[in-house]
């Protein structure tokens, strides 16, 4: 038995779909003696580039465990599923059980953009003070972020100050 | 030496992570310029080829 980390890139038209995709998708896996250990429901994403003319998708990974012969025949059934814009099967050595920084991402976005919403409502309806609070947590965060951002320039500055 | 402290553990999906070792055209920064020791390059240098076919990351900056 070897353990497995499976990748899968959904069509994103068919998010409605995503619940009985998922129970086809394990029951092809449990028909070829694999176990679930672990599944991540990531939703739809931004893609990088786009893939078959799709510029988001929805991602999908799961944590499962079993042999490489099933394997080949699993990705057999699942190449020719137009469902599916791209999959990838990762030997891994261990299952880490904490949710993957990509499910986390994704929570964190949709909490700040409810959050953004919120905070629209509470700057109009709170008093001043409060206000000021909640600018400077903003302003932090903003800085948090610009700094991401330049980070890539800012090793190349390095470079040269070496 | 290194100015960016890597965790112990990570991998494909620390996407804001991996972004920092690519450049804005989408290259991977070589280590005797970020100061990431070799096994951590070599890590690095995996997932961002991971993340890369997963749309995570792009190939570079000419994607349309």
């Amino acid at each position: 038995m070897k353990k497995y980390e499976a990748v899968i890139i959904l069509n994103p038209n068919l998010s409605s779909k995503v619940d009985s995709f998922i129970k086809d998708f394990e029951k092809l896996l449990k028909v070829n003696t694999f176990n679930i250990k672990k599944m991540e429901d990531i939703g739809r994403r931004q893609l990088s580039y786009s893939i078959n003319n799709h510029n988001k998708g929805h991602y999908l990974i799961f944590n499962i465990e079993g042999t490489a012969e099933n394997l080949i025949d699993i990705e057999n059934k699942i190449k020719y599923d137009e469902s599916i814009i791209r999959h990838l099967f990762i030997s891994v050595n261990e299952h880490d059980g904490e949710d993957s920084q990509l499910l986390v991402d994704s929570r964190n976005k949709k909490s700040e953009s409810e959050d953004e919403e919120s905070n629209v409502k509470n700057e109009t309806k709170e008093k001043p003070a409060d206000n000021d609070e909640n600018n400077n947590e903003e302003e932090i965060v903003s800085e948090e972020e610009s700094i991401e951002d330049v980070s890539s320039d800012s090793i190349e500055e390095d470079s040269k100050d070496e | 030496m290194s100015k960016y402290e890597l965790p112990k553990k990570f991998d494909y999906k620390n996407v804001s992570l991996l972004k920092q070792f690519i450049t804005e055209t989408g290259k991977i920064i070589p280590a005797r310029v970020t100061g990431v020791s070799a096994s951590n390059q070599r890590k690095l240098t995996r997932y961002i080829k991971i993340a890369r076919f997963l749309a995570l990351i792009p190939y570079t900056d000419m994607h349309k």
